[in-house]
């Protein structure tokens, strides 16, 4: 197992809105998909997840019902509101450019010069 | 509970929102499943159930500061959804609210029209007795401000004795009450209101000059200039408030004043008339220092002692301060010396009047009221199968009923709103007919006491008239209602209790129309009262002294007698005459005095005849009539034997044995003997209601000068009189301002004015309750015939006949007025001490006034019963049992 990766700062609310896109989940669902899905490259430390659930639940990004697993637990279960996915859309056209913005400063082979 | 309803029947129907549950299990539930499914997925992968926990836990992190972070979100998270749920609840039953209320513009119209007479009388009449009796007076810390001995004034010499002997005090100052003079000095000559005070006045009630400064310590004193401060209202009117007034010079009586200072506006003291302040002048080797200025004593109590010590205090101090008398005063001089807060007596006489005031008007708000709960009730009847099915889908009990206290509110604020409107017309007119000796009339206005005190109404009769049928609608069986139709079951039960209210209503009308009935009536025994003179063409102006700084006493008598022989040659003028004092007038002055047959033992009450000088033709002038000897004439001068004229009372009072011509009376002071040779008839002198006291009367040649009113029989209009008796005195002196002239019958009438007011406003507030009271009635016998409408049918078809209907509905009627009687009646009697000082020569218990009460109430109650009787009357069995 690859040593996980530091989860970038900010990067984490866009993850969960991500994971919850595919349909509303509780909080050990979130965290297991983010695992699998990172293939357990990334450290997602459950108490901050928490927080970070709670905290987009105020900002009006998720809502939240207690509800019953198929072992039939009892649970909360965390969905994007219409302002999450909103956000969600925004923040990852925003990462993607970042991203390439980033990749391609570091991938440059020749000093370009303004003519 | 609502899950399987959709949101917007919940909003809807105004049903009960998720409860709020316990956070704090919340947070850690969330936290302990976490926990157990990674446990789960651990010990899957094949660790055993220690580990798995162990390490469960450690990839969770801190799991305390997860949980507390958790907490508190939520719990700002409920916060706020409770907030903006109570807000768009209270939103929408506002909104719910309009619309339902606007759905029945003739409720809302009648009920607006109740509250805004009753919140608008009562803000009226608080605003007046706030004004009169509650508001702190306008000096510095109030509270501390004591008046000393209230019912009496004291001679410079005695205020000295107990200034320098009291030790309760931090300032003890006095203010005689203000007396007339004539101010002249360039232009016409002026009356103004002064009052005499000593020098820290200002100082002990905290106000100072708002232009130019006080009076100085030594103020007092012979050796000090003559100084005057004055009024901001008459400086305004009389110097246009110029500021460089500080320094003039002015004439008052003939006597040069330097002005000093304005007083700030508003301030009033002792009483609102008073335009110039000046210091009394002590001259302690002089009689006058013992009986001229009679000062009202202010005290302000030194911190930590109260009102009580001071009196203790007074009451060692003042009796010992009466031997210092040059003269002899009566034993009982000084024997109930109280000490009390200055503000309660400013307002005493007028308490009573006040309370009952407010009294009646709080009455006339609960009729309003009731009237109102009683329509609000019959509406809340008729939606009750509308909340009926509310509660069948769920809506809480505390939901509908907010819902309802809402609409009340609604309605209770608007009538506020009018009745704020009232109150400012109001006002207006009542401080005309209020009697000018109100105290603090000038400090009657809407302010924010009122405001709040209006704010306190709107809600104390929402709740009032909204929790009447909230507390019915809770109590109510609602499968009941679902099932039966609107006018039966639940309905019976409304009638009884809108009956009840009915009864209420007319039972506080009955307590107001009778006090009302009963002032009325002694009014009316007031105007009948023989005064024993008569005012018939009777016209009096005040003629102050002219201003003579020296040798008064030669010229005053020559000064009047010129006035007389003026005035007597107006043509039109039957009869002329002047008076030191006149009935129901001020300038009423009372001595001690002894007679000759039955000297005052020590311990013994001295006599103290109300003493009047006048002129020859007083007693033809007035018509009052001469019993025995003879009256005064002509030929009474300064030289003469010295006379006097007594009335019956005084004859019974000081000579029981009935010999009275010849007699000698003398002042307790004086050795010289005063003859009497003549009785007259009794004269009503105080007021109407007054008992008599014993009266002598002095030629005015032989008696102290001092300021005279004439008095004029004419056949004239007041006016013509009152220009010709100015141009009389002008062509005596023209320095000298004459007062208005006043018929007498006026003065008269004046003194009953308090009455007057009283009476007034309870047969209004009395006409409004019977009023209201008599739509209640009629509501309640409406709604009851329209309930009964098939049963009225059932008994015609078996035989009723109109007669019978109508006779049954009128008892009805009658039934609720009868009962609303007994117990109204029992009211006024219960209210009576309020009365009893404004009644005069009527009984509580009056029969006239009770029995006519009875009438009154029959009459209306049978005509509030009559339409709804009449319509009763006419139902069409066949029609009332088809129908429904």
């Amino acid at each position: 197992m690859p040593t996980p990766l530091p989860l970038v700062k900010g990067t984490l609310d866009v993850l969960v809105l991500k994971t919850l896109s595919w349909g509303p989940m509780h909080g050990f669902e979130i965290t297991t998909w983010l695992e699998q899905r990172s293939g357990g490259s990334l450290e997602v430390e459950d108490s901050a997840l928490y927080q970070a659930l709670h905290r987009m639940e105020e900002r009006g990004l998720l809502t939240a019902e207690w509800g019953q697993t198929d072992k039939n637990r009892k649970a909360r279960y965390y969905r994007a509101t219409a302002d999450g996915t909103v956000f969600l859309k925004a923040e990852t056209k925003q990462w993607a450019r970042y991203a390439q913005t980033v990749s391609d400063i570091l991938s440059a082979r020749s000093k370009v010069t303004a003519a | 509970m609502s899950r399987d309803i959709r949101p917007g029947v919940v909003r809807l129907f105004r049903l009960a929102l998720r409860r709020q549950r316990n956070v704090a299990d919340e947070a850690g539930d969330e936290v302990a499943f976490h926990l157990g499914e990674r446990e789960q997925q651990l010990m899957e992968r094949g660790l055993s159930s220690t580990d798995a926990r162990a390490q469960a836990r450690r990839t969770f992190g801190d799991i305390d500061l997860a949980r507390n972070s958790l907490i508190t979100a939520s719990r700002r998270r409920e916060h706020r959804s409770v907030l903006i749920e109570t807000t768009a609840n209270v939103a929408q039953d506002v909104r719910f609210a309009v619309r339902s209320l606007r759905r029945s513009p003739s409720f809302l119209i009648i009920a607006l029209a109740c509250l805004t007479l009753g919140i608008g009388a009562n803000v009226t009449i608080f605003a007046l007795v706030d004004a009169v009796l509650f508001k702190p007076l306008p000096y510095q810390r109030p509270a501390e401000l004591v008046r000393v001995w209230s019912d009496a004034t004291v001679p410079a010499g005695i205020f000295e004795i107990v200034k320098r002997e009291s030790t309760s005090y931090s300032a003890l100052e006095g203010a005689e009450g203000a007396h007339q003079a004539s101010l002249s000095n360039a232009g016409d000559p002026v009356r103004v209101m002064v009052s005499q005070t000593t020098a820290g006045l200002f100082n002990a009630l905290g106000v100072a000059p708002a232009v130019g400064r006080g009076f100085e310590a030594s103020a007092n004193e012979s050796s000090s200039p003559l100084t005057a401060v004055i009024s901001d209202a008459f400086w305004r009117a009389h110097f246009g408030g110029d500021r460089s007034v500080v320094g003039r010079t002015v004439q008052l009586d003939g006597i040069s004043r330097v002005i000093v200072g304005v007083m700030p506006p508003g301030f009033a003291f002792p009483a609102d008339n008073v335009q110039f302040w000046t210091p009394a002048t002590f001259v302690r080797n002089d009689p006058s220092y013992w009986w001229s200025t009679y000062f009202a004593l202010v005290g302000r109590l030194k911190p930590g002692v109260t009102a009580n010590q001071a009196r203790a205090e007074a009451a060692i101090v003042l009796p010992r301060a009466r031997s210092s008398f040059p003269m002899r005063m009566s034993d009982q001089w000084a024997q109930n010396v109280d000490v009390v807060e200055l503000q309660q007596s400013v307002v005493k006489s007028t308490r009573p009047t006040m309370v009952l005031l407010y009294g009646a008007v709080g009455l006339v708000l609960l009729v309003a009221c009731v009237n109102v709960a009683g329509l609000y009730m019959g509406r809340t009847m008729i939606r009750s199968r509308e909340i009926a099915v509310r509660t069948a889908l769920g809506a809480g009990r505390v939901r509908i009923m907010r819902l309802l206290l809402v609409e009340s509110l609604i309605v209770s604020t608007l009538g506020a709103v009018l009745g704020l409107m009232f109150a400012w017309v109001a006002l207006r007119a009542l401080i005309v007919a209020l009697p000018a000796d109100t105290p603090r009339l000038a400090e009657v206005a809407l302010g924010g006491r009122v405001l709040a005190m209006t704010l306190l109404l709107t809600i104390g009769t929402a709740a009032v008239f909204g929790l009447l049928p909230v507390l019915r609608v809770s109590r109510c069986n609602f499968a009941t209602a679902l099932r039966s139709d609107s006018r039966s079951g639940a309905s019976r039960l409304a009638t009884r209790a809108s009956g009840m209210l009915a009864v209420a209503q007319v039972s506080l009308a009955v307590t107001l129309v009778a006090s009302a009935g009963l002032l009325v009536k002694s009014l009316w025994q007031l105007q009948n009262v023989p005064l024993g003179f008569s005012t018939t063409n009777v016209v009096t102006s005040a003629i102050p002294l002219p201003a003579f700084p020296n040798d008064t006493v030669a010229r005053t008598p020559r000064f009047y007698d010129a006035v007389l022989e003026q005035a007597r040659s107006i043509p039109g003028i039957t009869s002329v005459a002047v008076a030191s004092s006149l009935p129901f007038g001020d300038g009423r002055q009372n001595a001690a005095m002894e007679t000759e047959a039955h000297p005052t033992k020590p311990g013994e009450v001295v006599p103290t005849p109300q003493l009047s000088s006048v002129s020859t033709d007083y007693f033809s002038t007035l018509n009052i009539p001469l019993i025995q000897g003879r009256l005064l004439n002509d030929t009474d001068r300064e030289t003469t034997l010295r006379v006097g004229v007594i009335d019956q009372t005084g004859a019974r009072a000081l000579w029981p044995d009935g010999r009275v011509l010849g007699q000698r009376i003398r002042y307790v002071w004086n050795q010289d003997w005063i003859t009497i040779v003549g009785v007259v008839g009794d004269v009503k002198r105080d007021s109407l209601s007054s008992t008599p006291q014993p009266s002598l009367y002095l030629p005015s040649r032989q008696s102290f000068p001092r300021a005279l009113r004439l008095v004029v029989r004419s056949s004239l209009p007041t006016q013509s009189v009152s220009a010709s008796v100015r141009a009389a005195v002008a062509r005596v002196d023209a320095t000298v301002p004459v007062g208005e002239a006043v018929p007498l019958t006026r003065i008269v009438s004046g003194s009953a004015a308090r009455q007057r007011f009283v009476a007034l406003l309870l047969v209004a507030f009395g006409a409004t309750a019977l009023l209201l009271g008599a739509v209640g009635v009629y509501g309640v016998i409406n709604a009851s015939v329209v309930q009964r409408t098939r049963e009225i049918g059932v008994r015609m078809a078996l035989g009723a006949t109109k007669q019978n209907v109508l006779r049954a509905v009128l008892k009805q009627g009658l039934t609720i007025s009868a009962s609303g009687v007994v117990l109204g009646l029992g009211g006024a009697f219960a209210s009576a001490s309020l009365l009893r000082g404004l009644l005069y020569g009527v009984d509580v218990l009056d029969l006239t006034v009770l029995s006519g009460v009875v009438v009154l109430l029959a009459i209306v109650s049978v005509g509030a019963a009559l339409a709804p009787a009449l319509r009763a009357s006419r139902v069409d069995p066949l029609t009332a049992m088809r129908a429904e």
